[in-house]
């Protein structure tokens, strides 16, 4: 990248005096920040606004065997204080996946994790076994939560016995960090934590989008090509934060806390309920630069009230 | 095809920028001018910027909005208000700051040796066509404008387009100005009659698809910029891909400027409403 070309709306501000540095699952992240699988791509579109190195990871865009052609335009409905989409996974699939993005993310200095999604067992393993010979990949997400498609998606995360079939077969054949992403479209959402825990889980997060609908009364029909789709931004926060205060407390592996983080004062409630990291998604969307002022007000939270290392924010909530 | 766009490309970048203008200027429609050094000075014709419109979390998404032309440091914007988006940005003051992206998007190709165009314009889709039609015009190209709308109330730019193009065809639903009937009907003459070396449209889908079809049959090479709604506008969400012959494309980086015979026109799309 040239000079004229650097990041020149990005902060990048010192954080000195607090250590905002945490460990998942084994991996050592210089700060409790991710990109959200889908609203990030491979990160090379926010190169231009965002200096990518200073992100605790990027997770990708959810990664299957095949090319998926994802789902019909309308893809999205803007909703008040958030947004529904059903992309439906699009993705070149991991071939050109591991070709066309891996190699440009490997000189990024920025830990990758890449998020699977299949139709089946097979297909989840079968990705992760091609991935496992990729030195860029530092940990894997299993997608077992995502609304839009058909087969696959969230058919495995809203019942515990598919949840864990699929965590236990993909833990079988790596060693790296596997996180899994949860649906928020479940009676307990703390009970498929414990299942996919059991079956060798390193991390859980979520939420992922809530199933919701628009519709254009104008013309009487769904704003959505698909009819249903995921709910995400601020609306969601509420639930999303209870969510996360109700798996930290069912399982002992970390819990990555996503849903509707807009500003760093969003992401210190997600770690006060519980979690060790946060994703930030939806405001990827509104504003490229999203994840280095969720950052920054994090550094800035923790400067103003004495905390000297982001860690002891984890489930410090006063009840 | 050889094809040269007008500059290099310049990186997307964040901008403050300053609401100079926003005024009526057709029944429906706003101007809205707006002061941007940096975008104005590396935009191209056919690109776009994705504005906040207000900020807070009720209007959650940027819009995104072809840059009309640029004056100065100032870009404008033509925006119809059909949603609630586009009666928030109507509401817009003179020096109120606003949140803008851009250049985004690929932007018009020139043909290399083209002497003649046809810009082709449905209603707002005047809106790209105009920096476009100043640029050819100072390159030499000879800039003819086939321009339809609603009515006379609802034609925009024709005074751009009266200063820069040979011709200038009108046609209205109403024949409240030039003739009565579909823009489709002037394009069809233009193209036969006059043979352009490119055809640039921008207007509903349903029309842009029978201007493709026109120059298709007239062997023209023709550009088509497509509308979709958009999260991201930066490539990263797939909210606005097109179908094309080689797969689904990003309307926001991969278009929203595509060559016509590559669009595959399925009709599923419905008008995006800001």
């Amino acid at each position: 990248m040239d000079q004229k070309s650097r990041p020149a709306t990005s902060v990048s501000r010192e954080h000195a005096g607090v250590d905002l540095s945490v460990e998942i699952a084994g991996l050592r992240l210089r700060n409790p920040v991710m990109a959200a699988s889908g609203t990030f791509a491979s990160g090379r579109e926010f190169a231009d606004f965002v200096d990518l190195s200073r992100l605790g990871a990027i997770i990708t865009k959810g990664v299957s065997l095949q090319p998926w052609e994802g789902n019909e335009s309308p893809r999205i409905a803007e909703t008040a204080s958030g947004m529904l989409n059903s992309i439906g996974l699009q993705n070149p699939g991991v071939g050109l996946f591991s070709e066309r993005d891996l190699g440009w993310l490997a000189s990024q200095d920025v830990p990758v994790i890449v998020n699977v999604v299949g139709h089946s067992v097979d297909e989840y393993v079968s990705v992760v076994e091609r991935l496992e010979a990729e030195p860029a990949v530092a940990a894997y997400e299993l997608n077992i939560s995502c609304p839009n498609v058909d087969a696959g998606g969230m058919a495995f995360g809203t019942a515990c016995a598919p949840a864990a079939e699929v965590t236990r077969s993909v833990r079988a054949v790596t060693k790296r960090p596997l996180i899994v992403k949860l649906s928020p479209n479940v009676t307990d959402i703390s009970e498929i934590a414990r299942a996919v825990e059991s079956a060798g889980a390193d991390a859980v997060s979520l939420i992922n989008t809530l199933l919701g609908m628009a519709i254009d009364v104008r013309t009487r029909r769904p704003k959505l090509a698909r009819v249903v789709g995921g709910l995400s931004g601020p609306a969601i926060k509420p639930v999303a934060l209870r969510m996360v205060w109700q798996v930290a407390s069912a399982v002992s592996v970390p819990v990555i806390g996503c849903g509707g983080i807009m500003t760093g004062e969003d992401a210190v409630e997600f770690l006060l309920a519980g979690a060790s990291a946060v994703q930030v998604g939806t405001a990827n969307f509104v504003d490229p630069t999203a994840t280095m002022h969720v950052l920054d007000g994090i550094a800035e939270y923790c400067s103003a009230s004495g905390v000297r290392a982001v860690r002891d924010l984890t489930g410090a909530l006063g009840t | 095809m050889s094809c040269a766009g007008f500059d290099s490309a310049t990186h997307p970048l964040l901008e403050r920028v300053e609401v100079l203008r926003n005024e009526r200027v057709a029944q429906g429609v706003g101007l809205l001018v707006l002061r941007s050094p940096r975008i104005a000075a590396g935009v191209e014709p056919g690109q776009f910027v994705h504005l906040r419109v207000a900020t807070g979390a009720d209007f959650l998404l940027r819009r995104p909005f072809s840059v009309h032309r640029v004056a100065g440091d100032a870009i404008e914007i033509l925006y119809q208000v059909l949603g609630r988006g586009t009666r928030e940005l109507s509401l817009r003051n003179p020096a109120e700051v606003m949140d803008a992206i851009g250049p985004l998007g690929n932007g018009w190709r020139v043909p290399a040796g083209a002497a003649h165009a046809l810009l082709v314009a449905g209603g707002l889709g005047a809106a790209p066509l105009g920096m476009l039609a100043e640029q050819l015009a100072q390159r030499g190209v000879a800039v003819s404008v086939a321009q339809g709308a609603p009515s006379a109330e609802r034609l925009v730019a024709r005074d751009l387009f009266e200063s820069v193009a040979r011709r200038v065809e009108v046609a209205t639903d109403d024949g409240s100005a030039g003739e009565r009937g579909f823009v489709t009907v002037v394009s069809e003459r233009l193209i036969e009659h006059d043979r352009p070396d490119v055809v640039y449209v921008c207007g509903p889908e349903v029309m842009a698809r029978a201007v493709a079809e026109q120059a298709a049959r007239a062997s023209v090479s023709c550009q088509v910029s497509l509308e979709r709604l958009m999260a991201c506008g930066v490539g990263a969400c797939l909210s606005c891909v097109v179908t094309t012959s080689t797969g689904r494309k990003r309307a926001c980086v991969d278009g929203p400027v595509f060559n016509a015979e590559e669009v595959c026109w399925d009709g599923s799309e419905v008008p995006p409403r800001h």
